[in-house]
């Protein structure tokens, strides 16, 4: 087989898979090439992150990280397929058709920055910048058997960053190698006036370092799928060998992290998600000769997703009278409650080791049987390290059945270059496998 | 009666509240940018001087400052509303348990918080045909709401409360001077046990007549045994009487939760450093106990100009306070306009009033010299120009018809006071200039 050009890749890769909503009109001979979730906004793209309220919006400007990878001599070539403003772990709730897996196109991608995970696994060379919110990264990075960094929570811009969850939003990358994503991480980390939270950061170090001791919580080994617990065992062996400890320790909180994260994140969107309402911006087909509450109530039914809808009414919920104090209020103080946990595991080792998803990439027949509970605790092992806005990476650490398994390393805040040494050097132990796949 | 009052302030920023457009008035729809208008992708970022100028606010009502604080989102759908959720702050005000004498009575203040302005609707066309617009330059303008206590006793009294406000912060943070109209006010009052609110109530004076109105509603109720209800009502300006409105919204309802891109600020520092300029009646208060003068006076003094009342304490270093308000109050201040900018003549104004003070020179004299302070600083600005009795004299002299016709009829004398008026312009009051010409050209006739 011709190795493909680029751009007949990034078509492909569209075409057949619908890693992209968009992709460029013509492709230049840039540095390199990258793409960007659909929630990032960029000059001359449609910014619609995944949902049909967004129709037609063409921000006038470019978010911050995809401006500094433009200045670093990129090419934008496409923005790519995700959950309706990041709603979902397996990526089938988009407005812009489901991404398929490179491994197996039976099966789910991962959510919500699917499509970033397919264009990452699909095209050598590539940079995908993803964001996640609950897990948003590594849950694609697992599935598609890339390598992807969810950094610290303000350590990159989220200026252009279309709003999820702002306390838990980050912007991050997807790639087939952590050289790769290291490189690029570089370009886009760093302060930015235009987002105040991303100003408290201290400097990014230029070389990570390796850790010596990593903890594994036993509680994230409950529950696993067998696959993924044999994959993960052989990786833990793996590291041994590297000369790294592994030790198994307790983390009772890690159990609150996925009710306090939901609270949190629903609250959060449900006031993002206000803004559409048919005015301004996207999509506007209702009638307007009519009161403000039934034009914006018409647009939302219409336009808005049976997922955003569910968690527009959760987060509405939890901060109503009476309410707000028992789980808003509350999950501020779990997130909190996890974060000590953290450092008290960061006292004597430098990580915390887990698989990244408890089951191997879940066929599209499978995921329609699921209920909402059970799509929600998929993402039990990925919620807590977003939770506490710490950094952590995802990794290819086994192949069962022919699909990647994926393990996820969360270190302390700050500390995203121990975490790209770390899986440097994984990289040179075990060889990651790609699925052949080509125009 | 008890009325408590929640007002609203535009601060004066030349930018936004958290966006770099201009506070300026343009065009509808002109001064706006993605974050005012809530684009998606867009963030806010905090005007530092707004929070600058909410904080010296609330160190002025003597309220309690925390070491931080954050901004919160209050949702609601309404079409002016970019974001439909305003940033404000609920949880974690700048400022709390402060107060304001009003003329010698305490009235707490509950907060002081900073929140962006909403857009504003201009409903256009025919009754039935209304097309709504709205104009988006006032989202993100930085208004500052202070919230009383229910202290003030009648209608009057709210009044008198917001207008000796808005002449304290007017001085203290150059407060836009038409915030008599523009001043937004929500107005609690209860006349009997059960409180009514007033919403959005725009202008002094309709405040009081809406509480008057309100006052007056409450009272005939209560007198015919009915039952006030606690409700919310609106004010309508042209039919000048309260109507209920009908809704129940508490503050609850808007769901509050902490608005995550702003993160915190420690203004602990801040506040301490803020050099709060003196304002107009706290000084007037500081001038009684000092000075033993009456509030008359020291209103009088403060409010005139506050150089003014820099002069008065000058005087009253080298003279009784007596001497210093009567000769503040008179010469001085009828001739201040001349003397105020020309700070170097100030010691000798206060020279003179010492030496009359001493009984070395005649009240008429030491009134001359602070004249003649006040004409010497002008001609020293307008070196060159010949001084008053110079221009009659010259006139008179060139126009030796003027003395023949004056002596037929003293209205001539007219002819020379309308050039040297016009050839002085202005520099000499009329009454000066009149009694030079009459007394010239008697000298002559
Ligand atoms: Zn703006």
């Amino acid at each position: 087989m011709s190795v493909p050009a680029p751009h007949e890749l990034i078509r492909f890769a569209k075409e057949r898979y619908h890693a992209f909503t968009e992709i460029a009109e013509t492709f230049v001979d840039a540095e390199f090439h990258f793409s960007a979730k659909d929630n990032l906004c960029a000059n001359g793209f449609q910014a619609r992150a995944g949902s049909a309220i967004l129709e037609g919006y063409v921000p006038p400007f470019d978010a911050t990280p995809v401006h500094r990878l433009k200045t670093a001599g990129g090419q934008l070539v496409g923005k790519t397929t995700m959950d309706e403003f990041g709603f979902g772990t397996f990526c089938v709730n988009s407005a812009h058709g489901i991404p398929l897996n490179p491994f197996d196109i039976q099966r789910s991608c991962g959510g919500s920055s699917g499509g970033a995970g397919a264009a990452a696994c699909l095209i050598p060379g590539h940079i995908a910048l993803g964001v996640s919110t609950g897990g948003s990264i590594s849950g694609p990075v697992s599935f598609c058997g890339v390598v992807g960094l969810s950094p610290t929570y303000g350590r990159v811009s989220r200026y252009g960053l279309i709003d999820y969850g702002n306390s838990l939003d980050k912007v991050g990358l997807l790639s087939r190698s952590a050289t790769l994503v290291r490189e690029h991480f570089q370009t886009i980390a760093g302060p930015d006036p235009k987002d105040p939270t991303s100003c408290a950061q201290p400097q990014l170090p230029t070389k990570g370092r390796m850790p010596d001791s990593l903890a594994v919580p036993k509680e994230a080994l409950a529950n696993l799928d067998p696959a993924v617990s044999k994959g993960f065992q052989e990786a833990v062996g793996r590291i041994q060998e590297m000369g790294v400890k592994v030790e198994e320790i307790s983390m009772p909180s890690l159990r609150y992290a996925m009710p306090a994260y939901y609270i949190l994140a629903t609250s959060e969107a449900s006031t993002n998600l206000a803004r559409y309402c048919g005015m301004r911006f996207g999509r506007r087909e209702e009638e307007l000769n009519q009161h403000f509450n039934d034009f914006f109530s018409g647009v939302r039914s219409q336009s808005f997703g049976d997922e955003a809808k569910r968690r527009i009414l959760l987060g509405t919920f939890c901060r109503m009278v009476g309410f707000r104090s028992r789980y808003y209020l509350k999950s501020l103080a779990v997130r909190q409650m996890l974060i000590e946990e953290y450092r008290k595991v960061f006292e004597d080792h430098q990580m915390v080791l887990t698989p990244t998803m408890p089951f191997l990439p879940p066929r599209f027949e499978d995921i329609r049987k699921m209920t909402p509970l059970e799509i929600y605790g998929a993402d039990f092992l990925t919620i807590p390290p977003n939770l506490t806005g710490m950094p952590h990476v995802s990794l290819p650490c086994a192949y069962q059945q022919g699909l990647p398994v994926g393990m996820q390393l969360v270190s302390d805040h700050w500390r995203e270059m121990d975490l790209l040494e770390m899986s440097s050097e994984w990289e040179g132990h075990f060889p990651y496998r790609f699925p052949e796949v080509g125009p | 009666m008890k009325i408590g009052l929640e007002m609203h302030f535009q601060l004066p920023t030349r930018s936004k509240l958290f966006c770099s457009c201009p506070t300026s008035a343009a065009d509808p729809n002109h001064n706006i940018c993605p974050v005012c208008l809530g684009y998606p992708g867009s963030r806010p970022s905090l005007n530092r001087k707004a929070l600058e100028v909410g904080l010296s606010i609330a160190r002025f009502l003597d309220c309690r400052i925390e070491e931080r604080v954050w901004f919160s989102r209050k949702t609601y759908f309404y079409p002016d509303l970019a974001k439909n959720f305003q940033i404000t702050q609920y949880e974690s005000p700048l400022g709390t348990d402060g107060h304001f004498d009003l003329n010698g009575r305490r009235i707490g203040i509950w907060r002081v918080h900073l929140e962006e302005d909403p857009g504003r609707i201009k409903r256009v066309g025919r009754s039935g045909e209304e097309v709504s617009f709205v104009d988006y330059n006032r989202s993100g303008i930085p208004l500052v709401e202070i919230v009383t206590a229910p202290d003030m006793q009648s209608p009057a009294e709210a009044r008198a409360f917001i207008d000796q406000l808005i002449i304290e912060l007017r001085s203290l943070c150059d407060l836009d001077a038409q915030d008599e109209q523009k001043v937004r006010v929500d107005a609690n009052i209860s006349v009997g046990e059960e409180r009514v609110e007033i919403k959005n109530v725009q202008g002094l004076r309709n405040v009081e007549r809406a509480l008057k109105f309100e006052a007056a509603r409450q009272t005939k109720l209560l007198a015919a045994g009915k039952k006030v209800i606690l409700e919310t009502r609106r004010y309508d300006e042209e039919r000048k009487v309260t109507t209920s409105a009908r809704e129940k919204e508490t503050e609850e309802d808007y769901g509050y939760i902490g608005e995550p891109d702003l993160g915190e600020f420690h203004i602990g520092q801040m506040a301490e450093e803020l050099d709060l300029k003196e304002t107009p009646l706290v000084r007037a208060r500081r001038l009684m106990a000092d000075h033993g003068i009456n509030e008359v006076t020291a209103k009088q003094l403060v409010l005139t100009s506050s150089s003014l009342a820099d002069m008065f304490e000058l005087l009253c270093r080298s003279v009784s306070s007596e001497k210093a308000v009567t000769w503040t109050m008179g010469p001085i201040s009828s001739n201040w306009s001349a003397l105020q900018d020309h700070h170097e003549l100030w010691s000798e104004v206060v020279a003179a009033v010492k030496a009359d003070s001493d009984g070395e020179i005649t009240d008429n004299e030491a009134k001359r010299r602070i004249l003649s302070l006040a004409g010497v600083k002008q001609e020293t600005a307008e070196a060159g120009d010949a001084d008053l009795d110079h221009m009659i004299s010259d006139f008179i002299d060139a126009h030796p018809e003027v003395l023949a016709n004056y002596r037929k009829n003293v209205k001539a004398a007219n002819t020379v006071i309308g050039h040297v008026m016009k050839e002085s312009r202005g520099r000499y009051s009329s009454k000066d200039v009149v009694e030079e010409v009459r007394k010239e050209l008697e000298k002559r006739v």
